[in-house]
């Protein structure tokens, strides 16, 4: 019987760390500021447990039983205590308020156990030996849990399931105690079925913890995620909250489905419109498909090629019926050339000439992406274009990133270019800027595609227009050997986000 | 997710072991483009086939490095034509030359050209040809990308090669000093490139004394700036400094303006300059030729290659000069002609591997390695993504003498080599055996003249430069220093010279 019961000493402060390590754990994850987290919850569970020692002394007759409901109420408030967390998170404004209740809570409890234990098997051994056993196997326990919730539990079955299955133990210790005490108690029947109850409670618990774990994320995170997957060239996530569909690529937003036709529109029509009976449109990037739905709405125009790096994405955009209603399926009319190639090198080895680019690639995050927006670059690509034609950039924003977006300007301008900027505000992005560039000067088109829901002739002219704070200012071009732009659009976000 | 058992275990075993499933890559890979089985049959005088024709040229050009195709190249360029190129090697291009993989060309030695300054002005009107400088601007695809360079010091990494991080206030006072030395050296006008047109012989002292003693009698101190010395003189010389002439230590840096442009480059390094002059001379250019003869006479020069004998009206030596008495009767062996052996090695690599959080650069340097460090032959790509890659390995072997570093380079086997590359690399990519998939080396034991002490402003170097008869001189080993530049100008001055004897052609 000795070894028994120091075990469930063991377990029982086991299970006491493990609600600790988790109400820390739950908090630091929800609300961040980890040590800030840890430190006041620790603070509180020890001071707790301080209150649940000194209420001890209030307890006095029918010892066991008491332990029994105490293991029980903690098997139950523990074993609840990460999905209860969880679900207050995402559902009530006061997650702060429920975590130090819990913590307390379970603080308490777990401060009446040991005294209770304690006091419970003094008739049997000598107090020397009574407090040498009891801590002994206490702090065993608390070291086997320490090291079993980073290494084994949290990994492994995650914070809610971690919790149930501790509480589990609690209402098996308090089982178990109704034999091992056998010989102390009154109402054997009646606390074993309350036991086992609890046992099955716990049980559904665990068996559900899936359910429980998605419904409290998909109040955390804003949209459901419906889509996401590593290419060989980027990270590709598709959520979607009602109406609103977005596209993240490497974590950028590049579109919602909501504002997207201001983007594309904007994108597109200024300079394709601008562009006498355009015959053969290259895209370069927007495998999303939805620059291409843009440009389909000209008749004339007989040939568009869309070269793309990752066939992941164009094939996305080609099949799943959300994303081929939103860009109408572009990608698979007859007048549409999907490529798979990386662009730099595809335009270099190309001989085609078209009337009009659109240059959409993400925003220069680092020096990969950073070539392609290069005088180099723009330099290959002028070379494909008619005399009669424009190309048209995305250029970052000239609000939230003004050096990058007049960067870009002037690498354009340097190319042997005549540039023509302007900007448009997308709700989801912000103010928004792109570069049209050509050969010859540029004349705001007088007639635009039906059907269109921002832009109108009498519009386009006031795009072009830059307000002081977005103003040019002079900025040397992004060049091969220099990227500076790439330095310089991580310094304006920076600035941004701080 | 149902595990099975024995996944289960291997899985959890090798977790625990800290093995998981990343394995070491099987890696292949030789020797090649040996060459020394062949320079020795010269040097042991061994017996050749005799000739069994005969060819007649104006002008027979030995050897088909950047010396002797510039000097074709100067040829054609004033429309003559009546002329051969002989390369020993099956492949022209000497310090030049090139591979190709699958994944990209990379370079077999040289890989960079400083932007010429304004003497070198054969450096420019070729470029121009080749369509690198236009209307007076450097082609942006053929200047290094940005970023350029990083060493890796005291764990972590920096970016450019010169130490700025961890110095102390010593070391910063000796930089700036030395800074401030070598800037009224530049002012003097006498170090140049083409080293030719500077050198008056007023700072002879310099070339009388080793880099390392003049660095230590002016107060040099500084372990980060001697590195940093060591290093240029190992990168360019293939030596260290106490084996360099103080003179060309200086020439290294009071030789070029402080540039804002980084080099020129490309991913087959000089290999690219190497295949434009073999569009334009490709046709005069035959391989595999070792000349095993040259021999002069009154009506002309014999040179015996292979199975032919060619007879010519002059030869153009553009082979490394201490080859000149094996090949010519009677030739007296140069004097400080000392040679660099050098070791470079093609890695193709697979992925990347952790780089610490830095950036891939296109050259790397680790501090307080014995070795040049690597270039990214794929960093000069267009290219916007792609995971394989090859890097070329540089390593001169400088501590020691020449003749035992030879020896060793030529004892040890491929693995050893492999070995000591890859355990280099690992100093801090701690997962290069994970990504390296192939490794060719090439091991070359005179690889670059060396400018040792009293080597720049020596006698027979000197003598060299004239002509012997009918043999003009190219090699750039007749500077004393081993740099693209300096090879291209012997290669076309010797061509200009032999033009203005050839009987009949106007120069």
């Amino acid at each position: 019987m000795g070894v028994l019961l120091f075990v469930s000493v063991m377990l029982v402060a086991a299970c006491g760390l493990i609600y600790e390590l988790i109400a820390g754990a739950m908090a630091s994850y929800l609300i961040g500021d980890s040590v800030f987290q840890f430190s006041t919850v620790i603070g509180t569970y020890l001071f707790a447990m301080g209150l649940g020692s000194a209420l001890s002394r209030y307890l006095n007759r029918g010892l066991v039983q008491r332990f029994i409901w105490i293991e029980l109420m903690l098997g139950v408030i523990g074993g609840f205590s990460s999905a209860l967390l969880m679900l207050a998170f995402a559902f009530t404004q006061g997650f702060q308020l429920v975590l130090y209740a819990v913590v307390i809570a379970t603080g308490i409890l777990v401060g009446l156990e040991i005294p209770l234990l304690m006091r419970i098997v003094r008739e049997r051994y000598s107090f020397r030996d009574v407090i040498a056993h009891v801590l002994t196997f206490d702090y065993m326990g608390a070291l086997g849990a320490s090291l079993l919730f980073p290494i084994v539990l949290v990994p492994r079955l995650g914070l809610v399931r971690s919790a149930l299955l501790f509480g589990l133990i609690n209402a098996g210790v308090a089982l178990w105690s109704t034999y091992l005490f056998g010989s102390q108690l009154m109402q054997k029947r009646s606390l074993r079925v309350a036991c086992l109850i609890v046992i099955c409670v716990l049980s559904v618990g665990i068996a559900r913890a899936k359910q429980i774990t998605a419904a409290a994320e998909d109040n955390i995170y804003a949209d459901d995620i419906i889509f996401s997957r590593n290419t060989q060239y980027q990270h590709i996530v598709l959520t979607r909250f009602k109406d609103d569909l977005r596209l993240f690529l490497n974590s950028h937003l590049q579109f919602s489905s909501r504002d997207e036709y201001r983007y594309h529109e904007s994108l597109v029509h200024p300079g394709l419109a601008a562009v006498p009976a355009p015959r053969r449109v290259l895209i370069l990037g927007g495998g999303d498909g939805l620059a291409a739905r843009e440009i389909l709405k000209y008749p004339q125009v007989e040939a568009i090629t869309l070269v793309d790096l990752d066939p992941e994405m164009t094939k996305l955009f080609s099949t799943q019926p959300m994303l081929t209603n939103l860009n109408q399926k572009s990608l698979l009319a007859s007048r549409l050339h999907v490529i798979n190639a990386d662009a730099f090198p595809w335009v270099d080895s190309t001989t085609d000439s078209f009337d009009f680019i659109v240059i959409d690639f993400p925003d220069p995050t680092d020096y990969a992406l950073g070539k392609l927006y290069t005088t180099a670059f723009y330099r290959a690509v002028a070379r494909h274009l008619s005399s009669q034609g424009f190309l048209v950039v995305q250029s970052t924003s000239p609000m939230f990133a003004r050096d990058s977006f007049w960067c870009i300007a002037e690498t354009l301008h340097q190319s042997g270019l005549q540039t023509f900027p302007y900007h448009v505000y997308v709700p989801s992005f912000g103010e928004w800027g792109f570069v049209l560039a050509g050969t010859r000067p540029y004349v705001a088109p007088q007639s635009l595609p039906p059907g269109l829901r921002f832009l109108t002739p009498d519009g386009i002219p006031l795009l072009f227009e830059f307000p002081p704070d977005m103003a040019h200012i002079p900025m040397p071009p992004n060049q091969l050997n220099t990227q500076v732009l790439v330095r310089m659009y991580d310094e304006d976000w920076k600035d941004i986000s701080h | 997710m149902k595990i099975g058992r024995r996944k289960f275990l291997s899985v959890g075993s090798a977790a625990l072991l800290g093995l998981t499933l990343k394995a070491d890559r099987r890696i292949e890979g030789s020797f090649v483009n040996e060459s020394a089985a062949a320079g020795h049959l010269l040097r042991d005088r061994a017996s050749f086939t005799s000739p069994q024709k005969i060819e007649k040229f104006s002008i027979v050009i030995v050897g088909g490095g950047i010396s002797g195709l510039s000097a074709a190249w100067r040829l054609r360029k004033r429309g003559f034509k009546d002329f051969v190129v002989l390369e020993m090697n099956s492949q022209a291009g000497g310090n030049a030359r090139w591979g190709e993989n699958e994944i990209t060309a990379y370079p077999w030695a040289a890989h960079y050209v400083p932007v010429p300054g304004p003497r070198a002005t054969y450096v420019r009107e070729l470029f121009t040809d080749l369509g690198v400088l236009k209307d007076g601007r450097w082609e942006e695809r053929n200047l290094v990308f940005a970023p350029q360079e990083r060493l890796f010091l005291y764990g972590r990494w920096q970016d450019s090669l010169e130490p700025a991080v961890g110095l102390t206030q010593k070391d910063r006072e000796q930089f700036q000093r030395l800074q401030d030395v070598l800037a009224k050296y530049r002012a003097t006008g006498e170090f140049t490139i083409p080293l030719e047109l500077g050198l008056t012989g007023k700072f002879a002292e310099l070339d009388q004394i080793s880099f390392a003693d003049w660095l230590a009698s002016r107060g040099f101190d500084s372990r980060a700036l001697n590195w940093y010395m060591n290093y240029a003189c190992r990168d360019d010389y293939g030596a260290l400094t106490r084996d360099t002439s103080a003179w060309a230590g200086i020439h290294y840096f009071a030789s070029r303006e402080m540039e804002e442009l980084g080099p020129l480059t490309w991913p087959e390094g000089n290999g690219w300059i190497t295949r434009r002059l073999l569009e334009r001379v490709g046709e005069n250019v035959r391989t595999g030729q070792m000349v095993n003869k040259i021999i002069q006479s009154n009506r002309g020069v014999t040179v015996l290659a292979g199975d032919t004998e060619y007879r010519a009206d002059f030869v153009i030596f553009a082979a490394p000069t201490f080859l000149a008495p094996y090949l010519i009767d009677g030739f007296p062996k140069p004097r400080n002609f000392v040679y660099s052996p050098w070791l470079t090695a093609n890695l193709t690599l697979e992925q990347l591997p952790e780089s610490r959080g830095a950036e891939p650069t296109w050259d790397t340097v680790f501090m307080d390695s014995p070795t040049l460090g690597y270039v990214d032959a794929t960093h000069q790509s267009v290219r916007t993504f792609g995971q394989r890659t090859v890097w070329t390995f540089y390593w001169a072997l400088a501590d020691g003498t020449p003749a035992q570093n030879r020896q060793f380079l030529l004892e040890k086997d491929w693995n050893y080599w492999k070995e000591a590359i890859l355990q280099d690399l690992e100093r801090v990519h701690t997962d290069i055996r994970r990504c390296v998939s192939r490794m060719d080396v090439m091991r070359m034991g005179h690889a670059m003249i060396r400018p040792s002490i009293g080597a720049i402003l020596s006698e027979d170097r000197a003598n060299l430069k004239r002509k012997h008869g009918r043999v003009v001189f190219a090699n750039s080993d007749l500077s004393g220093i081993s740099i693209f530049e300096e090879a291209q100008y012997h290669g076309i001055d010797a061509a200009q010279i032999v033009l203005g004897h050839v009987s009949g052609h106007p120069s």
